[in-house]
């Protein structure tokens, strides 16, 4: 009954107003689109979602709820002196045990419960060493099926005092994005000591005795001045280079040489 | 993203000068090449039906409802690759639910709404309704029942209601046309405000994406309508081909003169990074940009089209030479996406180096699926052509002809 009346009103205003019936139609599919989108924004986000910034309230509370798994640096030090010692002497003093040893909360609280794991296989190990041109400079990398493949790290670096079995026999064996850059640069022919004051004991304790670097043009200048200095203090490539020369003084003004020019891969053209 | 060692040992080789270390490997690959290739399409397809419609030019009556069917199927396709690229389809929907206002990309999906329901389906809609309508009368089994469905239970084609929908018809296309223009406009905004990089940071991106859009869409109509008239046994019109031409020359003359302003204007601004952008279009882009972009897809196809349009020659070596030129433009017009999207990864934020972009096949990212979605727009525009016919019987009076058997 109520349906008739309706269907009637319905076409009373359809026509007393003209209205074509497919946009009623349409109108219907795009209100039930519309009413769906509110549904589903009213279904699938949260209540708490905007209270603080962009994202669920409620995140910092279930957050706040989560059980502790972590330590800290320094729990372990109490019961594990020796070995905490070694380490912070080390280069692995800026990385925490939990690093490796996994979450250590339930050890603390019962050890004889709750073991801590000793990854001694191969995998963990180059998830920080594995080659990346990413990492800086000097950072100890290497290339994980090519370097003794097979043979678990521990065999030969002590993970609580890392270092290269053997003194490294040159600049290349740590610095090798710089060294692969340099073999196919201008600069090629002219050995690192040249430009950079290496104390021998910078191959042992590389952070403690770091390198010398040039800190004027002038450095730049004994090749690159015109002319050049070809006194006995000049390099020996200083003959391989007659062009690139520049009155050092004017050329760069303010700036210094490495501002523009990258040393370890200068230009090759003219 | 998953190179092998030897792949990376090949790419930091291969680069040149000073760069930065998570610079060596691009980001953003073929799939992010084809995105802008894809909506360009949609908004020049678009357009294209537009001129139809508003301006009233009667030669482009037989690519209407081809150029529009074209530009839904391009449209369904767009999105695909940026998904495919991210990963997790589904989050994409968390850009509707809880929108960021501050985004353009998440806003852009809101413009991609809009376009999609509100401009394109409904134009499509209000065009074929009598169709939809008569065909739901005449055909039988599961297609019936679709029409049914399709005509949302409104079965009235009086004369009244038939200029209703042209009226709203040519209304929706006038709102269309801005919205396409904000479809693609948006995609070159993209790029054109990361201000960090000197070969995209550029208050014409937008404007040159756009018509290097309409440029694409005109052509792929073109390729479109020539290929379906072939497998009609029809001989494409040459009143459509010619106007086709016309619009495309025109239009491509625009593009061209904003991408030399674009050029000149860098060339006399002259900043510091015009070294590195002289050196990538020499070194790493010359195939690509000088080759392909400019002679191959700008300056043989103008040559075609003016030869084509206003030569003296028989019409199959028009055809012909449409038919080259509209393929020539397309390459030309994936290049310049190509040169927009690695070109722009392939110098160093230090202005001092570049690097290289290494295609691989197979793979999320690789070449068999870039092409994949590529053709897929055409199979979806294959099933749309065989729901909704775009063919009204009327083209032979715009000049097609049968072909003689």
């Amino acid at each position: 009954m109520i349906f008739t009346k309706l269907n009637a009103k319905g076409k009373w205003l359809l026509n007393r107003f003209n209205i074509p019936r497919q946009t009623i139609a349409l109108g219907l599919l795009f209100g039930i689109l519309v009413v769906v989108f509110l549904a589903g924004r009213a279904l699938f986000v949260p209540r708490s979602f905007g209270l603080y910034g962009h994202y669920r309230g409620d995140a910092i509370k279930d957050n706040e709820s989560l059980a502790i798994q972590f330590a800290g640096s320094t729990a372990c030090a109490d019961c594990h002196a020796d070995i905490f010692d070694l380490k912070a002497g080390s280069f692995h003093a800026n990385v925490a045990c939990e690093v490796c040893h996994g979450a250590a909360a339930d050890h603390i609280a019962d050890p004889g419960k709750m073991k801590q794991s000793a990854p001694r296989e191969r995998g963990l190990c180059p998830l920080c060493h594995n080659y990346n041109p990413a990492r800086p400079t000097g950072f100890p990398q290497i290339i994980t099926d090519r370097h003794n493949p097979g043979k678990p790290c521990m065999k030969c670096h002590n993970p609580h005092d890392p270092k290269p079995p053997s003194v490294p026999a040159g600049c290349n064996e740590c610095h090798r994005a710089i060294a692969n850059q340099l073999a196919v640069s201008p600069h090629a022919a002219l050995d690192c000591t040249i430009c950079h004051d290496v104390p021998e004991t910078h191959k042992i304790s590389p952070r403690q005795n770091r390198p010398g670097k040039p800190n004027n043009n002038n450095f730049c200048g004994r090749c690159h001045a015109k002319p050049a200095d070809t006194s006995t203090n000049a390099p020996p490539a200083a003959e391989l280079i007659p062009t690139h020369r520049v009155e050092i003084k004017t050329h760069a003004g303010r700036y210094l040489c490495w501002e523009c020019h990258y040393p370890h891969h200068p230009e090759a053209g003219p | 993203m998953h190179e092998s060692v030897a792949d990376i040992a090949q790419i930091i080789s291969g680069a040149t000068g000073y760069v930065y270390p998570n610079e060596y490997l691009l980001q953003w690959g073929l799939l992010i090449v084809m995105y802008p290739f894809l909506t360009g399409l949609v908004a020049g397809a678009f357009i294209l039906a537009s001129l139809e419609r508003v301006l009233g030019i009667k030669e482009l009556f037989p690519v209407y409802r081809l150029s529009l069917l074209a530009a839904l199927a391009f449209l369904l396709a767009a999105p695909l690759p940026l998904l495919a690229h991210l990963g997790h389809p589904e989050r994409s929907l968390e850009m509707f639910l809880t929108p960021n206002l501050n985004s353009a990309m998440a806003m852009f999906g809101f413009v991609y709404a809009w376009y999609l329901l509100v401009v394109l389906l409904l134009e499509i809609w209000f065009d074929y309704r009598k169709q939809i309508v008569i065909w739901s009368r005449e055909k039988t089994g599961a297609m019936k029942f679709l029409y049914k469905i399709l005509s949302l239970g409104i079965d009235d084609i009086s004369p009244e209601a038939l200029r209703f929908d042209d009226k709203i018809g040519k209304f929706i296309t006038i709102v269309g046309v801005p919205s396409a223009f904000l479809l693609h406009g948006y995609v070159g905004f993209i790029f054109g405000s990361v201000k960090a990089n000197p070969w995209w940071s550029s208050v014409l991106m937008p404007v040159v994406f756009l018509f290097s859009a309409i440029v694409s869409g005109m052509a792929v109509v073109l390729l479109i309508y020539m290929v379906t008239a072939w497998f009609r046994w029809k001989k494409p019109g040459m009143a459509c081909l010619h106007k086709m031409g016309e619009l495309l020359l025109y239009a491509m003359l625009v593009d061209l003169a904003l991408e030399m302003l674009d050029f000149i204007h860098r060339l006399y601004e002259s900043e510091e990074s015009i070294h590195i952008l002289r050196d990538l279009v020499a070194k790493r882009l010359f195939i690509s940009l000088i080759i392909s972009q400019v002679v191959l897809g700008s300056l043989c196809p103008l040559v075609g089209i003016v030869f084509a349009r206003f030569g003296k020659l028989p019409d199959e070596v028009r055809r012909m030479l449409y038919f080259l030129s509209a393929m020539l433009v397309l390459i030309g017009i994936y290049s310049v996406r190509w040169n927009v999207v690695i070109g722009g990864q392939l110098f160093s934020k230090s202005l001092r180096g570049l690097t290289v972009y290494k295609t691989s096949l197979l793979g999320m990212e690789g070449l068999f699926m870039s092409l994949g979605l590529f053709i897929l727009p055409f199979v979806i525009l294959y099933v749309l052509v065989k729901i909704f016919p775009p063919w009204t019987g009327n083209e032979e009076s715009a000049g097609e002809t049968a072909a003689p058997s």
